[in-house]
C-alpha cells in the first residue's frame, strides 16, 4: 500500500489548497448579493421560465448503451494484463465476447438509440414527383388555379 | 489446435517504485512528500504558464497581439486574473444547491492534482541513500487510477449544472456527462490495447517497456489506431475544442459554470487546464515512451535529459490542443455522439483484437484483421437492415422527451 502514499498526500495537500484559497477569496471579497446578483442567469433579463425539470431520455439511453460497453472494458483490462499468459485460448474467448457485444450494439443502433434530433419523426412524402418549379406548379392542376 | 505456448511478459507485472524496497522509513516518507510539493508546485506553475501560452498563441494564430500589459509579454496576465477572481464576490444563485453547488468545483479539481502524480517524468534517482522513480507514486493499478479520477471528474461537471438552479448550466451538465460517458468507453478500449502489448497496470511499467527504440514506442507498435483513438476521446474528455459542448459558450452562455463567479469558477478553470496539461502527459506515457529519448551524455545534468524530452513531448500535445481550438468549430451534438459511438467505439474495439492477433502469430493476427474487415463491411449494412425491419413493424421512435 505505500505505493498509495504519494496520491494520498497529494489528496490532502490539494483538498487543503483548494479549501484554504476558497476561505481566502470569501474573507477578502466584499459579500454584497442582491436579489439581481442571484438570479438565475437569462441574459440580463428577469427569467420567465422555470428551469426545465425534464430532459431528453436519450441522454438516459445513452447512459444505459455505455454500461454495454464498461462492462466489456471493465473484462478487457485483466485479460489484457494476462494475455500473454492466455494466449490462442484468450484471443477466442475475447473474439466471441466481443461479437456477442456487437451484436447488441448493432441491434441498439438499428433500433434508433442513437439517433438525435427530431429530423427522425418527419417523413418523406410519397410522391413520384421531383421537386422542381415545374412538379410544383403541375401538382395542382390547371384549371383550379386562381386566374 | 496445440496448447498455448507459454509466453512470458516482457517485463515484470508489478513494478513498483523502488523507494519503499527496503520498507517505509522516514526517510522514504520525506522523499515522497518532497516529490508531492514538487509535482504540485510544477502543476500550479504549468496551469499559470499553459493558460498564457494558450492565449498568446491563439492570438497569433487569429492575427492578434493577446495578453502583453501585465508583465514581460504579458506572462503574469493569469497571476492578475487569478487575483481579481480572488477578489470577485462569491454568489450563491437562488435556486442553487447550496452544498453541492459548492462541492461541485472542489470534485473538479482535486482529481485533476490527482491525475498527474501517476505521470513519469524521468528516470530513476539516487537521493539521501535511496533510489526513486521521478513519479509522485507509482501504484500497481496506475491506469485504473486514472480512469476511475477521469470518472470522478465527470461529477464536477454534472453537479455543478444540476446544482446551479438554471437552465443553462443544467443542458451544459446533461450534455457533458453524456458525451463523457461515450467517449470514455473509447478511451478505455484504447488504453486496453496498450496494457495488451506492456502486460502491466503501472506507467513505470508501460514506460519501461517502450525502452530503448522509437521503433518500440506504443504509437507505432500498435499501429497509429489507438493514439489517434486516444487523443480525439481525451480531446472530449478534457472537453476542449472541438468538443466543448458542456461549455458552447455560442449557445449555452458558458455550459455547466454559467451560474459560476469567484474562485469557485477559478477552480473549474484550473482544473480544465490541469487535466489538459496532465492528459498531455498522459498520452506521451502511454504511447511516445514517456521521458524515453536518445540520451546525450552529459556529465552531471544527465537525469535531465529524460525530464526535457518529456517535457518536449508533452509541450508538442499542449500546442496541439490549442491549435485545435484555433482551427477547428465546434461539433454538432449529433455529430459528436456518431463519431463517438459509430465509429471510435467499433474502430478501438476491433483493432484492439486485431493487435491481440498478431501477438499471438502473424497468420492468427492476418486472420484477426480479415474478420474485423468483414464486420466492419457487414455493420453498415446490419443498421441499415435493422433500421428497415424496426420502421416497417412500425416500430415505434422514441419520443423526445417522455421516451
Amino acid at each position: 500500500m505505500a505505493q498509495y502514499l504519494g496520491i494520498f498526500v497529494m489528496l490532502v495537500l490539494s483538498t487543503l489548497f483548494a479549501l484554504v484559497s476558497w476561505g481566502m477569496s470569501r474573507f477578502a471579497a466584499s459579500q454584497r448579493p442582491t436579489a439581481a446578483k442571484e438570479a438565475p442567469f437569462e441574459c440580463g433579463i428577469v427569467p420567465a421560465f422555470e428551469p426545465v425539470e425534464r430532459f431528453p431520455v436519450r441522454f438516459y439511453l445513452v447512459a444505459m448503451i455505455f454500461i454495454i460497453f464498461d462492462i466489456e472494458v471493465v473484462f478487457l483490462y485483466p485479460w489484457a494484463v494476462i494475455f500473454h499468459q492466455l494466449g490462442r485460448f484468450g484471443l477466442v474467448e475475447m473474439l466471441v465476447f466481443a461479437l456477442a457485444v456487437v451484436v447488441a450494439f448493432a441491434y441498439l443502433v438499428s433500433n434508433g438509440a442513437l439517433e438525435w434530433g427530431p429530423a427522425k419523426r418527419l417523413r418523406r412524402v410519397e410522391s413520384p414527383l421531383v421537386r422542381t418549379t415545374a412538379s410544383t406548379v403541375r401538382k395542382v392542376p390547371s384549371s383550379e388555379r386562381a386566374a | 489446435m496445440t496448447t498455448a505456448v507459454p509466453m512470458t511478459p516482457r517485463i515484470a507485472l508489478v513494478t513498483s517504485d523502488p523507494v519503499f524496497a527496503h520498507g517505509v522509513d522516514l526517510t522514504a516518507v520525506l522523499i515522497v512528500v518532497v516529490k508531492v510539493l514538487l509535482a504540485f508546485g510544477l502543476l500550479l506553475v504549468s496551469v499559470i504558464l499553459m493558460i498564457w501560452f494558450e492565449r498568446k498563441l491563439i492570438s497569433d494564430m487569429q492575427n492578434r497581439i493577446g495578453p502583453n500589459r501585465a508583465g514581460p509579454w504579458g506572462l503574469l496576465q493569469t497571476l492578475a486574473d487569478g487575483t481579481k477572481l480572488l477578489l470577485k464576490e462569491d454568489l450563491l444563485p437562488e435556486r442553487a444547491d447550496r452544498v453541492v453547488y459548492r462541492l461541485a468545483p472542489f470534485l473538479a479539481a482535486i482529481p485533476a492534482f490527482l491525475i498527474f502524480t501517476i505521470v513519469p517524468i524521468g528516470g530513476a534517482v539516487h537521493i539521501l541513500g535511496h533510489t526513486t522513480l521521478l513519479q509522485v507514486a507509482d501504484p500497481p493499478i496506475g491506469i485504473l487510477f486514472l480512469l476511475a479520477m477521469s470518472g470522478v471528474g465527470v461529477y464536477g461537471l454534472m453537479l455543478a449544472g444540476w446544482a446551479s438552479g438554471s437552465k443553462y448550466p443544467l443542458l451544459g451538465a446533461v450534455r457533458a456527462s453524456a458525451q463523457m460517458v461515450s467517449y470514455e468507453a473509447a478511451l478505455g478500449l484504447s488504453v486496453v490495447a496498450v496494457v495488451l502489448v506492456t502486460g502491466s497496470l503501472t506507467t513505470s511499467g508501460i514506460v519501461g517497456s517502450q525502452a530503448p527504440h522509437v521503433w518500440n514506442w506504443n504509437v507505432i507498435r500498435l499501429g497509429i489506431v489507438p493514439f489517434v483513438v486516444f487523443l480525439i476521446a481525451a480531446t472530449a474528455e478534457l472537453n476542449r475544442p472541438p468538443f466543448d459542448l458542456a461549455e458552447g459558450d455560442s449557445e449555452l452562455v458558458g455550459g455547466f459554470h454559467t451560474e459560476y463567479t469567484s474562485w469557485l469558477f477559478s477552480m473549474f478553470y484550473l482544473a480544465e487546464f490541469m487535466n489538459t496539461i496532465s492528459w498531455s502527459a498522459i498520452m506521451v506515457t502511454l504511447f511516445f515512451g514517456g521521458p524515453d529519448g536518445p540520451v546525450f551524455h552529459v556529465p552531471v545534468l544527465n537525469f535531465l535529459m529524460p525530464i526535457a524530452w518529456f517535457a518536449v513531448k508533452t509541450f508538442a500535445f499542449l500546442f496541439l490542443y490549442v491549435w485545435f481550438r484555433a482551427a477547428l468549430p465546434r461539433f454538432r451534438y449529433d455529430q459528436l455522439m456518431n463519431l463517438g459511438w459509430r465509429y471510435l467505439i467499433p474502430i478501438s474495439l476491433g483493432w484492439l483484437l486485431v493487435v491481440a492477433g498478431f501477438q499471438i502469430s502473424l497468420a492468427v493476427g492476418a486472420a484477426t484483421f480479415g474478420a474485423a474487415v468483414l464486420v466492419a463491411l457487414v455493420l453498415p449494412r446490419a443498421f441499415a437492415v435493422g433500421k428497415a425491419r424496426h420502421e416497417e413493424s412500425g416500430g415505434h421512435d422514441f419520443d423526445r422527451v417522455g421516451g
